[in-house]
């Protein structure tokens, strides 16, 4: 531990301790500078973001804590007797960050014995103009499961869906996401850091969660008074996409002050796009966004108000269209879609039109005692339509139609630690209504939820203990029209269960941390899992619900080393997930005859599974300027039931880049190059016979990026450039939903331009 | 565990959840875009206008629009030896109310479609491709058609269709043929209606299957 000494005159033995901690993730901040500036004394925090002054005399003292890319924090304290205090840095938007992968120890962490990766900074700037799912496919552990060019949706050790929770500024974020077309309505461009928990983190976030949580959280509100904001433009060259997304913020000061708002808006247009050797007709997109939020905050209390809204129109390749079988087979036996080639960024049938809406208030009070309660209340409304193909009839209504309006509400309560011991206890609820017309795939429905957890930690040392317990209540009640007399049903369903949870964090040496959690977690079965009866058109499917599934429980082992040196940082995480009655669509070796002909029928079963992997992420500073960092994701996944693997599971993934910074060059800074090989090794662990075809091969990719910033009168505007693929190799994934029909897309070329601005600053005297 | 401050929050979820409106009560009806509920085929003996046969298949929707089992009640054609017959398709979706003739729709549409029948058994080169994981249509048994077309004992008919789009090319659509038999023999005719929006080019490949029928055929 670093610390420094005073004078050391009679009544000078004050001790002077804090730890210094990212206000935006709540992570600990090491290394940041501490400076006492009546006294000239400075201290850095050590890795666990602590700093300690001894010896200091009685007085009002000036802290001034510094740290790169945050904004500085000034602050009187009063010596009269020993202090220690927590210091909240902000991160100053205007700095670019290097990638950050975590998992290292943090007290104020919600869990913080799973491991947990994010991206923020530099590393998210590479991703602007991506949907949520790509962005977060650069991290270790973390796969899509895509339909097409444009529809991503997140996966975490193999499960997706709902066994993945999204945390959308703090809310969960509740559209069909049962659904395996349905991405999520979530924009990127909210975000100034993504983070993904690897594991059951449903012991705070909700009992669904077992397969791990995706956190967006956008940038704290500025809190120094004037009006500043970003530009971004994003230009691709595959599918011509444009995106423009800007920020508008302020804060106010006087009478005002604690007050302070925010404006964004998102734009995303593209059109076919284009695979080596062929356009995909009709998947172009287009995109509107906005969201606004406006914040008071005081010492001990604040509420913030927020409204998001999502708009897409999302266009589905037509060559995947297929109604029967030997649709699908020719489909398969054809070298390239029988499609036309071209480009257009006209988005015709079949294509889906999604707004989502959210409304957020928050108000938060802290006690004295450094307790502090958290109450956030938000109503979201998920608007679905799906158009398919170009009707018989050419009416012009959708096929499916879904509105799900979700009412949530979420009380914490952090009590101040006592002794060694830190935790909070809390309350989630939720209810949803799902309305439907058009076809009938899933009914209209009513939900419940309730449920209440505790988590405790207790630290000494370089131990700290961690254990959670969690109770939920589900209640469920479908209204939907009997087959033969037409009146409407009611059938319904309860669940309730316990999920629990137990982990420790070990600091091993200053460097290295172990991190080992065993939990059990729930997930009650979706409406669509228990009463979904019909042709899934593209799925070319007839799924059938089981009204008599029951939950899953999951039984969970993750296990997480890290290292931090100098020159080598290194973190691997082994896990192992079984999950006690899987919900899948298991193929019923049957047919159901319509007259489009005959659909092979899946039916919605329940098997023991179990999911084990390991992700490795390695990072080596060859040179000062030169690093190499390597990431490894692998995964195996069994149906215990029936002995075989279980189906759609990512394959390994190895990712390994060699990154040069060059630093200065002329006017520009921070410039970097870096290439990046991608190997997705072909899936040989699926099931006989559960698949039309075998998986396609395994594929390598070359990336490229360059990166600059360059000051732009008192901004600093970032510029960057990708190539993806750049060899334009032909391949198709596994995950792709549609990779019977076409290939993925070829070589794509993208530039980012990232502008700060400031219309109106005061300066900055406090804070 | 500090206490926990339930009664409050019970409360307050209950009073959420109390001011929520009960839209999910009322279920719309189920309106399938594209239900395609009866294919009938009106046969007339050329030489013998009274010589009428019209055969009928039908598979109705329950009430969340799934189907029924397929009705083959009615799916019988019979039809002289030696003759020529005039043949239309009549198509109806009977989950709407007056029953909408589809048949119609795709007579507007005729560019966009185009009917292939298939006289099983044949001695003939199929004019509905055999494909992998093919499963014919209720009633045709799914052995009427294997890899390739049989030695012995066919359906002695030949359809002819008679009517033509408006493409440049004049491609057949199928709504109307002729139906043309042979000797005394039976078997079964299966209808494929091949949707080919932009791509219609006279064969089978192209576009999607939006019908796929079978009637059993007696020639007397």
């Amino acid at each position: 531990m670093l610390c420094q000494s005073g004078l050391a005159q009679d009544p000078c033995d004050f001790t002077f301790s804090g730890t210094v901690i990212d206000a935006a993730s709540q992570q600990v901040i090491p290394e940041a500078d501490v400076y006492l500036a009546e006294l000239h004394l400075a201290a850095a925090t050590d890795s666990q973001g602590n700093f300690v002054f001894t010896d200091l005399c009685e007085g009002v003292y000036t802290v001034r804590i510094t740290y790169l890319g945050y904004q500085t924090d000034s602050s009187k304290i009063t010596l009269s007797k020993n202090v220690y205090q927590y210091f909240y840095l902000q991160e100053d938007i205007r700095q670019i960050q290097e990638i950050q992968v975590t998992g290292h120890k943090d007290e104020q962490k919600e869990i913080l014995t799973l491991p947990q990766t994010e991206i923020k900074g530099l590393a998210l700037q590479q991703t602007r103009g991506n949907t949520l799912g790509e962005a977060l496919k650069t991290l270790p552990g973390v796969y899509t499961l895509q339909s097409g060019p444009s529809i991503f949706k997140p996966v975490i050790h193999g499960l997706h869906s709902n066994r993945v929770l999204l945390l959308n500024n703090g809310v969960r974020q509740e559209g069909q996401q049962w659904g395996s077309e349905h991405a999520p309505e979530i924009d990127p461009f909210v975000a100034t850091q993504l983070s993904v928990i690897k594991g059951p983190a449903s012991i705070r976030y909700g009992s669904d969660a077992i397969g791990g949580v995706i956190l967006v959280d956008p940038a704290p509100l500025p809190t120094r008074p004037g009006i500043g904001g970003e530009v971004n433009l994003v230009a691709a060259s595959n599918n011509r996409m444009g995106v423009t997304s800007g920020i508008v913020q302020g804060a106010f000061e006087k009478k005002l002050s604690g007050l302070s708002w925010r404006a964004q808006g998102t734009y995303r247009r593209a059109g076919n796009s284009k695979t080596p050797n062929y356009y995909l007709e009709n998947t172009g997109f287009q995109e509107m966004n906005f969201s606004g939020a406006l914040a008071y905050k005081k010492e001990n209390y604040g509420a913030e108000l927020y409204y998001s809204e999502f708009n897409t129109k999302l266009g589905i390749f037509t060559g995947t269209h297929a109604e029967t079988l030997p649709d699908i087979n020719a489909a398969i036996n054809r070298s390239e879609p029988i499609t036309p080639s071209y480009f257009s960024y006209t988005i015709d049938r079949p294509y889906q039109q999604v707004k989502h809406d959210l409304f957020k208030t928050h108000v938060y009070l802290k006690f004295n005692n450094k307790s502090r309660v958290d109450v956030i209340f938000a109503r979201q409304q998920n608007v679905r339509s799906e158009y398919d193909y170009i009707p018989l009839s050419g009416r012009l209504n959708p096929e499916l139609y879904l509105s799900l309006v979700t009412h949530t509400l979420d009380v914490s309560y952090k009590y101040a630690p006592i002794k060694n011991i830190s935790g909070s206890i809390g309350f989630n609820g939720i209810t949803q209504g799902n309305v439907r017309a058009y076809e009938m795939l899933i009914p209209n429905f009513r939900n419940y939820g309730g449920g209440i957890f505790a988590i405790e930690k207790w630290s000494k040392n370089k131990l700290t203990l961690e254990a959670g317990v969690r109770y939920d209540y589900r209640w469920l009640r479908a209204y939907t029209l009997d087959n033969n007399t037409a009146q409407v049903i009611t059938p319904t369903f309860n669940w309730q269960n316990v999920t629990g949870s137990l982990g420790s964090q070990y600091y091993l040496k200053e460097n290295l941390s172990w991190l080992i959690n065993i939990g059990t977690a729930w997930r009650a079965p979706t409406v669509n899992e228990l009463l979904s009866n019909g042709v899934h058109q593209s799925a070319v499917a007839y799924e059938r619900g089981n009204a008599n599934l029951t939950s899953e429980r999951a039984y969970n082992f993750s296990t997480s080393l890290k290292y931090e040196g100098d020159r080598m940082t290194a973190e691997l995480d082994v896990y192992n997930h079984y999950i006690n009655g899987y919900i899948y669509l298991k193929p019923a070796l049957s047919y159901i005859h319509t007259s489009r002909g005959a659909f092979p029928l899946f039916d919605y079963t329940q098997v023991n599974a179990t999911l084990r992997g390991a992700d490795v992420v390695f990072t080596y500073r060859l040179f000062d300027s030169l690093s190499f960092i390597s990431k490894t994701s692998l995964l195996f996944a069994y149906n215990n039931t029936i002995h075989d693997y279980l189906q759609l599971v990512p394959a390994n993934r190895f990712e390994n880049t060699l990154k040069y910074n060059i630093g200065k060059i002329g006017k520009l800074d921070h410039f970097y190059i870096s290439l990046t090989d991608l190997y997705m090794a072909k899936q040989n662990r699926v099931p006989a016979n559960s698949d039309y075809t075998a998986p396609p091969a395994g594929y390598m990719l070359i990336n490229a990026d360059l990166g600059f910033a360059f000051p732009l009168g008192k901004q600093r505007m970032n510029i960057s450039f990708s190539a993806n693929n750049i060899f334009n190799i032909v391949y198709r994934d596994y995950m792709d939903r549609f990779r019977y029909f076409n290939d993925e897309p070829g070589r794509n070329f993208t530039l980012r331009v990232r502008l700060p601005f400031e219309l109106f600053n005061k300066k900055n005297t406090n804070n | 565990m500090k206490k926990i401050r339930n009664p409050f929050l019970l409360i307050s979820t209950v009073a959420l959840f109390i001011s929520c409106n009960k839209k999910e009560e009322v279920v719309a009806p189920t309106i399938a875009n594209e239900a395609l509920t009866t294919v009938s085929i009106i046969l007339v003996n050329t030489q013998a206008p009274f010589d009428k046969d019209t055969a009928t298949w039908e598979q109705l929707l329950d009430n969340n629009g799934n189907p029924l089992p397929v009705d083959v009640s009615k799916v019988n054609v019979i039809l002289k030896a030696n003759a020529t017959y005039t043949a239309e398709l009549l198509m109806l979706d009977k989950t709407q109310n007056p029953f909408f003739d589809v048949s119609n729709e795709i007579k507007n549409r005729s560019n966009y479609h185009l009917f292939f029948y298939q006289p099983l058994p044949t001695t003939n080169a199929f004019v509905i491709p055999y494909a992998t994981g093919d499963v014919l249509p209720d009633p045709i048994p799914d052995n009427a058609q294997t890899t390739a077309p049989v030695s012995s004992n066919p359906l002695q008919l030949t359809v002819n269709i008679t009517d033509h789009d408006s493409n440049p090319q004049t491609y057949p659509v199928g709504l109307q043929s002729q139906f043309v038999t042979g000797a005394t023999s039976s078997g079964w005719l299966r209808l494929v209606l091949r949707h080919q929006p932009n791509v219609k080019n006279g064969t089978y490949a192209p576009g999607s299957t939006d019908l796929d029928i079978g009637f059993t055929v007696d020639i007397q």
